[in-house]
């Protein structure tokens, strides 16, 4: 009965993401949620035999996911992921009954997979996996979430059906890092032992008092946000010391960062390949990924430096010579992390923000006034424009307008045809930040009117 | 003229976007060559509120309340109350505004004490309102006010207090009564969360206009070029009327 079932829940989905496909669209979410209804129990059924490592947490998935891909690649181990951001149960679902049999037997024998924090509580029990990291706990979308501990609550929940896996947990977050507090698995911390920005953006502490005995925290250094050295001088919580450590810093440039990573006694020199302090914490996470899935460290490092970049994250585009960089943006402290390589820039560039408030983007805009987007206004001449748009387009204009841009730099293009041809227009590099959805709809009109390829046809 | 602002709390008090509401009143009163300072008061702070003429409190998460009704019993209740009779303006969002009333009672019974200051209480609920909402504001002459509400709390309202708005779309302060947030004397309390006062600037200038007849006995604040703001009231006042 149960081997019908399986065979009819991937049947069904498969079918429905190749109509889907044939539709023109990339769709994942619905064959998933189609299959789930045939087999509920269809995820565990398929990921049995395949060795998993789960990345979750708030911000990092995509990116950290990447670079685990390419240290698989480089070691010759045969694997699949969810590429597409499709990080729900569903989506997750869809990605395992698509590289399956019929019968329900992965063809792969690995997977990476990015997992939806809230979605991990029940991913992490029904997949079973070898690995999980979990990149850091920060406020997002508090109208799906709640508040950052039942963000908490819910990776806990999730770790706890995670019998057998080594747990990967960031030492600097003060809220991910308690969650080996009665953990039976294996935990390893990974973390960054020194600041990273001589100069940061002003931004709101997610996690100012101790998770612990709600005293406050004091720091012997805060690398961005919440994250960095602290401890409780009431009950002594205090910032693990990580087994796989960021020990200094070299560069860090709008284009990549050279680190020294130590783990395991040795020194590992290494060159991330995309700017941002965020993005060493990725590496860093992508090396005690490595290791807890017993891959040779030398092969995971030289990986972090050649990795193909994620869906939207720091996603480089050439149109008629013009570079475009895009940077998927959900919450404050990812888009504040920008900022701050950004604000590093040396270079004129033109801003671009596309703010949708759909559910997949976080229906309440009103984050944006929790990024200091003021650093921009600050670089004056650096900053040659800022052009908006999205759903929300005229919310994201009075932020930016509140944040000092001048009337004449600040530009309101709702039409995506438009806002690409005023881009190409002019004579500046662009950053392009738009949400989840926004950058859907952004990409589907560059890849119409330039023949730049969508997501799934890659 | 000028104005000065105290944020209470802002370390705690300043979910999802609660500075915004400062940045706009702080922009708008120098776009009029009006002075104004902002200064910051929280925990362990003693709160000497005569010093101050508009006083801003935003919302916040539960995990930090306690910290935060421990302090208010170490004085800054009484000086909060004090305030309030003497006729300062405040501003008060969501978890803020929850915190001028009397008590917060959980789904399950349990009652945790507030500073009393404002007749009004709120039960807490196992659905959460949440989403877009709007209401219109009498004393705007019925202008609506657009905003973004988020919360488990019913409050409602004891005798001696008016509410700010009749819900036109959306919860509002129980999702029963049609009511939103809470008027008394100069004191104006929303659930509206986040950006409030940058997309509704007619709301914002009342409330500045408020404190500075307070101050200075009259105040005529000079028109602004509000094109980019109105765009961002329109919008949303159009979707929600469209439900």
């Amino acid at each position: 009965m149960k081997k019908i079932r399986v065979f009819f829940a991937v049947l069904a989905c498969k079918l429905a993401r190749t109509a889907i496909r044939l539709l023109g669209r990339g769709g994942t979410d619905f064959p998933g949620r189609l299959a789930l209804k045939i087999c509920p129990d269809l995820l565990g059924e398929l990921a049995k035999t395949v060795t998993t490592v789960i990345v979750t947490g708030t911000n990092g998935k995509t990116t950290t996911s990447r670079m685990i891909e390419q240290a698989f690649i480089d070691t010759g181990i045969s694997y699949f992921a969810n590429k597409t951001g499709a990080n729900l149960i569903s989506g997750i679902t869809a990605e395992f009954a698509v590289h399956s049999t019929a019968g329900g037997k992965c063809r792969f024998p690995y997977a990476v997979i990015e997992s939806d924090e809230a979605a991990f509580k029940q991913v992490g029990r029904q997949v079973n996996p070898k690995a999980v990291v979990v990149t850091n706990v920060f406020r997002d979308q508090l109208d799906r979430y709640g508040e950052v501990t039942h963000t908490l609550n819910n990776i806990r929940i999730g770790l706890q059906g995670c019998k057998s896996a080594v747990v990967c947990l960031n030492a600097d977050d003060s809220l991910s890092a308690s969650l080996a507090d009665e953990l039976p698995n294996q935990v390893l911390f990974y973390g960054v032992n020194v600041p990273i920005y001589k100069n940061r953006v002003e931004e709101v502490s997610d996690a100012p008092y101790c998770i612990r005995c709600k005293s406050e925290y004091v720091y012997d250094y805060v690398t961005y946000g919440h994250l960095g050295g602290y401890r409780c001088p009431k009950c002594g919580y205090a910032r693990p010391k990580p087994a796989i450590a960021v020990e200094e810093v070299r560069t860090s440039d709008t284009e990549h960062s050279e680190i020294v990573i130590s783990a395991g006694g040795k020194r590992y020199e290494t060159n991330v390949a995309l700017p941002g302090g965020y993005n060493i914490y990725n590496a860093v996470s992508a090396m005690a990924a490595g290791q807890a899935m017993g891959l040779d460290l030398d092969v995971v490092n030289k990986a972090l430096s050649q990795f193909d970049c994620g869906f939207g994250r720091m996603e480089k585009f050439d149109i008629q010579g013009h570079s475009l960089r895009m940077i998927l943006i959900k919450n404050p402290a990812g888009c504040n992390q920008v900022l701050n390589f950004l604000t590093a820039s040396t270079e004129p560039f033109l801003f671009v923000a596309c703010l949708n408030d759909r559910a997949f983007d976080g229906k309440d805009v009103s984050w944006i006034w929790d990024v200091d987007f003021e650093r921009l206004t600050e670089l004056g001449n650096l900053l040659s424009g800022v052009y908006v748009s999205g759903v929300r387009a005229d919310d994201m204009a009075t932020r930016f307008k509140y944040a000092g841009v001048p009337a004449e730099k600040l530009r309101v293009i709702k039409d995506y045809s438009e806002l690409c041809k005023a881009i190409l227009a002019q004579d500046k590099p662009a950053f392009i930040m738009p949400t989840y959805t926004a950058m859907l709809d952004l990409r589907a009109t560059i890849s119409k009117n330039y023949g730049v390829k969508q997501y799934w046809e890659k | 003229m000028e104005l000065k602002i105290c944020h209470l709390f802002p370390d705690i008090l300043n979910l999802y976007g609660d500075r915004g509401n400062v940045v706009c009143m702080r922009k708008r009163l120098g776009w009029r060559g009006i002075d104004v300072s902002v200064s910051e008061v929280s925990i362990g702070t003693p709160l000497k509120a005569s010093d101050y003429d508009l006083f801003f409190i935003g919302g916040g998460q539960d995990f930090e309340q306690e910290v935060l009704l421990e302090d208010l019993k170490g004085g800054k209740t009484a000086e909060i109350k004090a305030a309030i009779e003497d006729g300062k303006t405040f501003l008060a969002i969501c978890g803020g505004y929850q915190m001028l009333g009397a008590y917060y009672k959980t789904w399950d019974g349990q009652q945790c004490d507030f500073t009393g200051a404002l007749d009004l209480y709120t039960v807490g609920h196992k659905d959460r309102m949440i989403g877009n909402y709007m209401f219109t504001c009498e004393e705007l002459d019925g202008q609506t006010v657009v905003g973004f509400e988020n919360h488990s709390g019913k409050t409602y309202l004891g005798s001696g207090i008016r509410p700010i708005g009749k819900v036109l779309a959306g919860y509002g302060n129980n999702g029963e009564d049609g009511m939103e947030g809470a008027r008394y004397k100069n004191v104006f309390c929303t659930y509206s969360h986040g950006c409030l006062l940058p997309k509704n600037p007619i709301l914002a200038d009342h409330i500045l206009k408020t404190a500075l007849t307070r101050k200075y006995g009259s105040a005529d604040l000079a028109p602004l070029d509000d094109a980019i703001e109105t765009a961002a009231h329109a919008y949303m006042e159009r979707r929600l009327a469209a439900k």
